[in-house]
């Protein structure tokens, strides 16, 4: 089935891409949990062919153990892959690199050149955007606040980097 | 009465993985190198995993469920792993919550163009540039930086995904 739904996805990010992508790969893998339900039902529990010793029982914790495989392919693989290939700053400076034919690569041209010549205050304002989006901040005049929703996240945010003892961001 | 020899592999997984996280966290707490030290603590908690999974079939059915056990142990800590490394990593590196950090030890409001000149910067690039060399996929020469032969295999595999999904320049 994880197959069946990076396949689907890749369809529909070719061919009918939506401006969230992510909330529609998510729509996709809903989708396809109907169909493993469904086939988990529909299906004999040894499929015809393995044998007793390769059963799981009770049945719900098969069921679950089914569930719990298929989110962590997605979730943790699927949607992280997305994440990565669209989100990936790291990975971005590395396919610039890759890409250019320049000699002599250094911040300042990765400043310029980011995101293939986009460059980095491109870069900077997807993530506020994707901020605004999610309705963690919110924009007033030329002052950028958090929003009630903000603050909650930011302060849990906050009190696991202080657990972790984390640095300061820069 | 006896546990189901599944539902037994299962706790042996999650406490072992509990131990993994709380090792993990002890690590970064203490400053040890983050990504030596997910992996090593990773490995060796997997490793006592499959140790503590074959003991109990062994001591229970003189190893009849291991062809179960085994991959269901090894898939169940994977899946884990794969869930719990993204979120440690969005903590440890993402710009947009190093932006809600910002703002909320600022009163929770900043000016746009300020948020510009402290996250889009020179510094941020020559941090992530240090990070690349160390984990090997930048070298750096007289002339600059370039890709080692790891970090070509790994822009190419992603620019290929991004290619396939059609997701734009991203990043």
């Amino acid at each position: 089935m994880t197959i069946v739904l990076l396949a689907v996805v890749t369809i529909a990010l070719r061919f009918y891409q939506t401006a969230q992508r992510a909330k529609q790969m998510t729509l996709i893998y809903f989708g396809c949990v109907i169909l493993l339900v469904l086939a988990w039902f529909t299906t004999s529990v040894d499929l015809g062919f393995l044998s007793p010793s390769l059963l799981i029982e009770p049945g719900w914790l098969d069921f679950s153990l089914m569930l719990f495989f298929f989110t962590a392919a997605f979730f943790g693989g699927a949607l992280q892959l997305y994440n990565l290939a669209d989100r990936g700053f790291s990975l971005r400076i590395l396919i610039d690199v890759e890409q250019t034919n320049f000699h002599g690569i250094d911040a300042d041209w990765i400043v310029a050149n980011y995101g293939g010549g986009k460059g980095l205050t491109w870069m900077y304002g997807k993530r506020i955007e994707g901020l605004l989006e999610t309705k963690l901040i919110d924009r007033k005049a030329e002052m950028l606040e958090l929003t009630s929703k903000g603050e909650r996240a930011a302060d849990v945010l906050l009190a696991v980097r202080r657990f972790l003892r984390l640095e300061p961001y820069p | 009465m006896t546990l189901n020899p599944v539902l037994a592999t299962l706790i042996a997984v999650a406490i072992w993985f509990l131990v993994f996280v709380y090792l993990h966290i002890v690590g970064l707490r203490s400053r040890k190198g983050n990504v030596h030290w997910l992996v090593l603590s990773y490995a060796a908690c997997c490793a006592a995993t499959l140790v503590t999974v074959v003991a109990l079939s062994v001591w229970r059915d003189s190893g009849q469920t291991l062809l179960l056990s085994i991959p269901i142990a090894v898939l169940t800590s994977a899946c884990l792993f794969v869930l719990y490394v993204p979120a440690v990593y969005t903590i440890l590196t993402s710009l947009s919550v190093a932006t809600l950090i910002l703002l909320r030890s600022t009163d929770g409001r900043m000016p746009e163009t300020s948020l510009y000149d402290r996250f889009a910067t020179r510094g941020i690039i020559q941090q992530r540039l240090c990070v690349l060399v160390d984990a090997g996929y930048l070298a750096e020469n007289a002339c600059g930086f370039s890709l080692t032969s790891r970090g070509r295999a790994l822009a190419r595999a992603f620019a290929f995904i991004k290619r396939l999904w059609c997701l734009g320049p991203g990043g």
